[in-house]
């Protein structure tokens, strides 16, 4: 409980400071809608991150729609992270934000969702995500838990009717893609034992997985105050290790 | 035509004066008619002086005819004679060659008759035709022959049934039977169409060293009136199982202008390709480009088939059978990506599918930081890009991501170039801010076996956009072709998603094909695939860096394969051909029963380094299931060439295995099938060859003739100066010819006179 209480002072510090930094792109007051200018790098072959915008459910946190928390620290923090530790050349100080249909969500095959307990999608959304996962995409759903899970399942379900979401174990290759992560009880979540699920294409796990989902985790938001001071060393560690193993599985597998 | 009338005028066939002697058998009355001939010429002259009104010119003329029709006489009264060395009747023998085989059925003499039907004719019985007249002066020895010649008697008659023409060999058997025995000639009775293969020259050779002169007589039409042939079929010996095959089919045809035929192709009864082609001006062949899939393991015979028109002269030459060897194996491709990025992901996902091509992956994460995927074992790959040859021969196809040649050895830049070179293996590079010159390539050994030329010297990556087309060449090839027909793959390519390349390359090697090109935003065409052969092996290199956006493309269907389709498809084309250090080839695919096969089997070490010291082994089972074991031995010419051969005996499949050992150690094995079968060559290109029989009759002394000729076959054999012959005086005076000139002189003289005035 104190961990949570902790927690959730810094996430209020730091959507304010990340709110400051980037000149108030988000801030607002109350749950009124967001100004969101959509922050776009045209494509040339480099890495770029790519955090998704869906419709409003809920998850306004200080004016922030879910869909943006931790925007932009997060992407920035870890692109630096990405960029020194890994040979992927990326756009390390801009990045995307695409709605589940933008056409142009296909350049870049690894996308970021926050806060999918409050997804929701209209058709052409969802038509658009179905695709791109078909095709070959890869989806990282972090920061949600407790009953944001029903939400979460139902969209994926709307996306995939035949997908099963399976709890994935510490042997998964997407834990030894560049890190080896042996040992998923050493990952602290944000909001409690964190768990991680993928959905493998056509349920076969002999196949690649399209997405993962963690759960009662918020890896976004120790990306975003690992610079600050804010969350253990330790932990923003484990979510860099997490995220870049995301990220080379989802451009390998 | 003008044979009769050389006869007709001078009394006697050409032979005659061809091997005769000219003589003259003169008497005391020759020479005083000569005096009188004389006296008579100086009277003339003494007339034509001084006869009134005639010009010098008129004189001249009126003289010249008049010493000429003298002239003409006296030689008639020499007697002059032709001295001629003319068989012995029945003490000379003739060996008549009659040809045996399938093409003599082919109806084109007369009205619907059968080339048969002229030798059933004119050589069937010794008591009618040529055969006849032969027999009145000759005792004649008549030879079927197909393959080889034997001869024809009521046990073996003449069946026209024989599935092969081997002209060589059979002259030679006929010889060699013959040997010994007074021979005025052989007589060859044949369309000429020899589809043995063999060559002919060394036959010829030892005819002229035994003087025997070879009358040949040509049946058949020299052009065929209306018939379509299916001519040539380029199909590779083997190909993997899953690929598509881009095969030429050429057809030829008379009589067909304008019209289009589908050529298909069938596997087993099965339609597993088609393609229309529209056939040109008589006399050029037309090209068909048809796809076919071999997706059934195997040893497979596809048969290429244009359906006969009910008009054609022949209709067995409309389909040529292929065998192609369809191995069920997985071949090994080794990618090794430099930096993480989304090319790599979408081509091994391409081949996801294959279960005949494996890519064994290698990704550069971090410096000296290597992911693995699809590797045998633990250690396979674990220090990273393989270290020695023995280790890099192991994989048929090797691609290079974008990674910089730095990261590579000295020794291992020379690897790679002999993995191409030596080896035989295809090597693709792909486009990348750390390939081709970008990555300084240039000046390395790989750079020597790539299609592209880089430039030396330090090279940013620079972002170019591109719009992929494929060029003419890449148009035809089953490689580019991304849709079932080249319009369909045309249609689909203009609606490609474009793609991203940030190498400098713009000029491809002048041995190097390109095959796709990238239309460039602003600044004209640039290659973006190329192929080009290096040594043994091939090489590919594509300059695009995102061809993943054919998959992931916001205008690419979910369901659209496209991708799939062409990485499939070059990587196959990448392995295909590749050879394994143990390698056997037949030189033909189809014997008939009974002949040889010769085997040609090259082995090396996994280093692909020749071995001369191997026990070659080949394992052949025959229809019946029995194995045989034939040792191969080392041929002495080349390095690591080991030779063989085995007979066939009864029709079917024969599966040869061999199995090369050195020592203990096991080199390798490799198998290949041959069948055994009646093959219908005789109905390929079965016009009448004239100018092969015309020269097989120059070149020995005999004469080349036509069935319309063919009546002074005998009398011409009865003048070749061969076997017992005895001098005959042939007299000229009587020649027509010269009474024709007399006559002609005499009237000519009569008329001019008349002309000048003169009575």
């Amino acid at each position: 409980m104190r961990l949570r209480v902790a927690l959730a002072v810094v996430v209020l510090v730091a959507g304010v400071v990340a709110a400051a930094q980037e000149g108030g792109r988000f801030r607002g007051r109350g749950r009124r809608a967001p100004v969101v200018e959509p922050a776009r790098v045209d494509y040339d072959g480099r890495f770029a991150f790519v955090r998704l915008r869906y419709r409003e459910g809920g998850g306004f946190f200080g004016g922030d729609p879910g869909w943006a928390h931790d925007y932009p620290r997060a992407e920035r923090n870890f692109m630096r992270i990405l960029e020194d530790l890994t040979l992927l050349r990326v756009h390390r100080d801009r990045s995307n934000i695409f709605t589940l249909d933008d056409p142009e969500l296909g350049n870049y095959p690894v996308a970021y969702m926050s806060e999918p307990g409050y997804w929701t999608m209209n058709e052409a959304e969802l038509e658009g995500i179905r695709a791109y996962l078909a095709k070959g995409g890869f989806l990282i759903f972090d920061d949600f838990r407790g009953e944001h899970w029903y939400n979460f399942e139902e969209q994926m379900r709307r996306v995939v009717p035949d997908g099963r979401l399976v709890e994935l174990d510490a042997a998964n290759p997407i834990f030894h893609s560049f890190f080896e992560i042996n040992d998923l009880d050493e990952q602290i979540g944000y909001y409690g034992r964190a768990t991680f699920y993928g959905m493998y294409e056509g349920n076969d796990p002999a196949r690649r997985l399209m997405l993962i989902a963690n759960y009662n985790h918020d890896i976004g938001e120790f990306w975003e105050y690992s610079d600050t001071g804010f969350v253990p060393i330790a932990l923003s560690n484990e979510a860099y290790k997490l995220g870049v193993n995301y990220v080379m599985y989802g451009m390998t597998h | 035509m003008l044979e009769s009338l050389v006869q007709l005028l001078f009394g006697h066939r050409p032979v005659l004066f061809s091997q005769g002697e000219l003589q003259f058998a003169a008497g005391v009355g020759s020479y005083v008619a000569a005096a009188a001939g004389v006296a008579a010429l100086a009277m003339a002259v003494a007339a034509y002086r001084t006869a009134p009104r005639l010009g010098w010119r008129d004189r001249w003329i009126l003289l010249g005819i008049r010493a000429t029709l003298l002239s003409l006489l006296v030689l008639a009264l020499f007697r002059p004679v032709l001295v001629v060395r003319a068989a012995v009747p029945q003490q000379n023998f003739v060996g008549v060659l009659l040809d045996d085989s399938r093409s003599m059925q082919i109806a084109d003499f007369g009205e619907g008759t059968p080339r048969s039907g002229f030798v059933t004719d004119q050589f069937g019985a010794a008591d009618r035709g040529i055969l006849g007249r032969l027999g009145e002066k000759f005792v004649v020895r008549t030879f079927g022959f197909a393959s080889t010649a034997a001869r024809v008697n009521e046990e073996r008659p003449l069946t026209f049934s024989g599935s092969q023409t081997r002209l060589g060999p059979s002259l030679d058997a006929a010889r060699q039977e013959l040997a010994g025995l007074p021979l005025a000639g052989l007589v060859v009775v044949s369309d000429g169409a020899d589809t043995g293969g063999t060559a002919l020259d060394p036959t010829l050779l030892r005819l002229r060293a035994d003087g025997i002169p070879v009358f040949t007589v040509g049946v058949g039409q020299e052009r065929a009136s209306r018939d379509i042939q299916v001519g040539r079929v380029a199909t590779p010996r083997t190909a993997l199982k899953g690929t598509s095959l881009m095969v030429d089919v050429v057809v030829s045809h008379s009589g067909y202008a304008g019209e289009t035929v589908t050529v298909d192709v069938e596997d087993d009864g099965r339609i597993i390709g088609s393609q229309q082609v529209r056939l040109p001006a008589d006399g050029s062949p037309a090209t068909a480009r048809v796809r076919v899939q071999a997706d059934d393991a195997g040893p497979r015979v596809f048969r290429f088939r244009v359906a006969p028109r009910p008009d054609e002269l022949v209709a067995e030459n409309n389909a040529r059978e292929a065998l192609v060897d369809v191995r069920d194996r997985q071949e090994k491709i080794l990618y090794f990506e430099g930096e993480p990025r989304s090319e790599f992901k979408f081509i091994r996902r391409a081949l996801d599918e294959d279960r005949n091509v494996r890519v064994v992956a290698l990704q550069r994460t971090a410096d000296n930081k290597f992911l693995r995927l699809g590797v045998d074992g633990p250690d396979d790959l674990v220090a990273g890009f393989p270290k020695t040859r023995d280790e890099l021969f192991a994989y048929r196809g090797l691609i290079l991501g974008s990674v910089e040649a730095a990261a590579f050895t000295g020794d291992q830049l020379r690897m790679i170039a002999e993995f191409v070179d030596r080896r035989g293996g295809g090597l693709l590079v792909l486009g990348g801010p750390r390939s081709f010159g970008e990555g300084g390539w240039a000046g390395t050994a790989v750079a020597d076996v790539l299609p592209f030329v880089l430039e030396r010297g330090p090279s940013e990556p620079a972002l170019e956009r591109l719009t992929v087309r494929p060029t003419r060449a890449g148009a035809l090839q089953a490689l580019t072709q991304i849709a079932a027909t080249e319009a369909d793959s045309a249609e689909r390519w203009s609606t490609m998603p474009g793609l991203t390349a940030v190498n400098r390359v713009d000029t491809v090697k002048p041995g190097a094909t390109v095959l796709l090109t990238g239309a460039r935003e602003d600044r004209g065409e640039r290659p973006v695939l190329a192929f080009q052969r290096y040594g043994r092996g091939h090489v590919y290199a594509f300059a695009a860096q995102d061809s993943w956006l054919w998959q992931m493309h916001a205008s690419v269907a979910v369901d659209d394969l496209t991708h799939e389709y062409f990485w499939r498809q070059l990587l196959r084309g990448l392995v295909e051909g590749v050879p394994d250090p143990v390698e056997l080839t037949t030189m033909r695919d189809r014997v008939e029963p009974g002949e040889r096969v010769s085997l040609g089997v090259s082995v090396a070490d996994a280093g692909f380094v020749e071995v001369n010291d191997a026990t070659v082994v080949a394992q052949v089972t025959g229809p019946d299931g029995a194995v045989t074991a034939v040792p191969l031995q080392w041929s002495g010419e080349a390095s690591g060439q080991y030779g063989g051969a085995f007979p066939t005996g009864a029709p079917g499949w024969y599966e040869v295995r061999i199995d090369a050992t050195r020592g203990e150690r096991t080199l390798g094995s490799s198998v290949a099938h041959v069948r055994a079968t009646a093959g219908d060559a005789e109905y390929f290109d079965a016009t009448m060859q004239a100018t092969a029989l015309r020269r097989l009759a120059e070149e020995t002394g005999g004469r080349f003739y036509t069935p319309d000729t063919v009546s002074g076959l005998p009398e011409d054999m009865n003048y070749t100066g061969r076997g017992v012959t005895t001098v005959e005086e042939r007299e000229l005076w009587h020649m027509p010819i010269l009474l024709v000139l007399l006559v002609g002189l005499a009237c000519a003289e009569w008329a001019y006179r008349r002309k000048a005035g003169l009575t």
